[in-house]
């Protein structure tokens, strides 16, 4: 037997979650409210469960002071709604995560900050492209296509590969790319020095601002006005460019913003 | 609303088991094996080696080299459930000062990342002192290069603390209600007043509707404070932090507030 004194002490540590999320009808009561203040009728209508199971589980959440009665309407109390949005998160986190299961499971996450992890709900519209075997570079077009389009690009370039730099070249020769802001490592800066075209054509570019990185990050972000867009690297140290998730909408544009500004 | 349901089963099957959140807050600080997982949590063996094959089999962690490894996405979970715990703590660690409470103030991005605030101190009046509440915030604010506050209230002293801080050649940044505009504006002494208006020193930005939220950010804290729900502001009762973390929430939520002045 585990002694009781561990057992206490962890269950103290997460009860509190425990006590939420692991009853149905707890949770889903208390996301029914925070929809709008509900009575009875409501609650049933919405949960689709017997009156006596609901009011059973009402009267717990009002004895822990997370919801109140109202004119027979149910609401949240102030700490019943800070921790209902908080809960609303988690599970969009988990969502997020989920919708692109291979992409999150797959790769090494370490140089995402918690910061910017625990807030990964902000990609739930992000989709997730992967190459195939009769389509190698898939995820690479996709990337191509996106940037082909963007007037600023602010990029943390992990790798050096002429592929991708030769296409930012492009862009920038013909006008297209108005600023480029690249955030790389020394080594990949001294790499791209000792290309002379390259030296010429990004380093010494006007267009082009390079802020240096003290360690390598490994991570290949990517963020215009448009769009954003991510993809990482293996947990045995290998560039994946196999899978890319890319996303438009303003939420994901705020996560990305906050992983750049990190570095 | 329908996936909230269907995650549902996952989340429980992580929040359900005190233990496995446990093994895997272990294995997220480092690979380890059943052995060495019992010295360190000091749950039994038989229960750390059922739980750790009910993991494996649902893809948190995974074997490699004799030691188990959380999954990066395990590794995600883990950490949204931790904020999501910490959060709860949060809320019951200050349960006097968030308990009947208005936060309609706060953005719902700010209440989304209320665990920036998780290093924050409640500072409470006392018989023997009851203005500590107002000292503290006062002590924060004359020590400041930089001060941004929503007022939502006039306070006696603040006329006299904005002037000091402009006088130590430092800048205000003002949010109060068009209510009380007048009286605190023009308290300002006009000869300190008028040359930080006109270089930006002093910036001083009107609300229209009431105000319910009191926030305060100097050179090293922050402090927040709230309205009780009948109406009347909380004297007796602010947060206040220092760290880093908590600044930037505090930053935000002051843009939150400033998008909606006159």
């Amino acid at each position: 037997m585990t002694s009781t004194e561990t057992r206490e002490q962890i269950n103290k540590e997460f009860s509190g979650i425990k006590y939420i999320l692991t009853s149905g009808m707890r949770s889903r009561l208390l996301l029914a409210i925070y929809d709008g203040p509900k009575n009875l009728d409501d609650l049933r209508n919405v949960l689709k469960k017997p009156s006596a199971t609901i009011l059973h589980g009402l009267k717990e959440l009002e004895n822990n002071n997370l919801i109140k009665k109202v004119n027979k309407q149910y609401e949240l109390t102030s700490n019943g709604y800070l921790i209902t949005v908080n809960m609303v998160k988690l599970v969009e986190n988990w969502y997020a995560v989920n919708k692109s299961k291979a992409f999150w499971n797959n790769h090494d996450l370490s140089d995402i900050p918690d910061d910017v992890l625990k807030n990964v709900y902000l990609l739930k519209d992000a989709e997730y492209i992967h190459s195939t075997t009769s389509d190698l570079s898939n995820a690479f077009n996709s990337y191509l296509k996106l940037i082909s389009k963007a007037k600023t690009l602010k990029i943390i370039l992990p790798i050096y590969s002429e592929k991708h730099l030769k296409h930012l070249v492009k862009l920038l020769d013909e006008n297209k790319l108005e600023n480029l802001e690249l955030t790389i490592d020394r080594e990949i800066l001294n790499s791209m020095k000792s290309n002379a075209d390259l030296k010429k054509s990004l380093v010494e570019n006007e267009k082009v601002k390079i802020k240096i990185t003290k360690q390598k990050v490994r991570l290949f972000l990517t963020i215009s006005e448009e769009f954003m867009s991510l993809t990482l690297f293996f947990k045995d140290g290998h560039y994946d460019d196999s899978q890319i998730l890319i996303a438009k909408d303003e939420n994901a544009l705020t996560w990305a913003f906050g992983l750049i500004n990190h570095y | 609303m329908n996936f909230k349901s269907d995650i549902n089963n996952d989340i429980k099957f992580l929040a359900k088991s005190e233990i496995r959140l446990k093994i895997l807050s272990e294995l997220y600080k480092q690979p380890n094996n059943v052995r060495g997982i019992v010295k360190k949590t000091k749950i039994t063996y038989s229960s750390v080696s059922s739980n750790i094959g009910k993991l494996e089999k649902n893809n948190h962690i995974q074997k490699i080299n004799k030691r188990y490894h959380i999954s990066p996405m395990a590794e995600v979970y883990l950490k949204s459930l931790m904020d999501f715990k910490n959060s709860m703590d949060l809320v019951s660690d200050y349960d006097a000062f968030w308990d009947n409470h208005n936060l309609n103030q706060l953005s719902i991005d700010s209440v989304k990342s209320i665990t920036d605030l998780k290093n924050c101190a409640l500072i409470e009046a006392t018989p023997t002192e009851i203005f500590k509440t107002h000292n503290t915030i006062k002590q924060q604010m004359v020590t400041s290069k930089s001060v941004k506050a929503v007022f939502p209230y006039l306070h006696p002293e603040y006329p006299k603390l904005i002037e000091r801080v402009l006088e130590n050649n430092g800048t205000v940044e003002l949010i109060i209600p068009q209510s009380i505009f007048q009286e605190l504006f023009f308290k300002i002494n006009g000869d300190i007043r008028r040359p930080a208006v006109k270089s930006k020193k002093l910036r001083v930005f009107k609300f229209k509707d009431e105000l319910n939220l009191y926030l305060s950010i100097c050179d090293e804290n922050i402090g927040l404070g709230l309205f009780k729900n009948d109406g009347s502001f909380d004297q007796n009762r602010i947060l206040v932090s220092n760290d880093e973390q908590s600044g930037k929430w505090a930053e935000k939520l002051f843009e939150h507030v400033k998008h909606q002045v006159i």
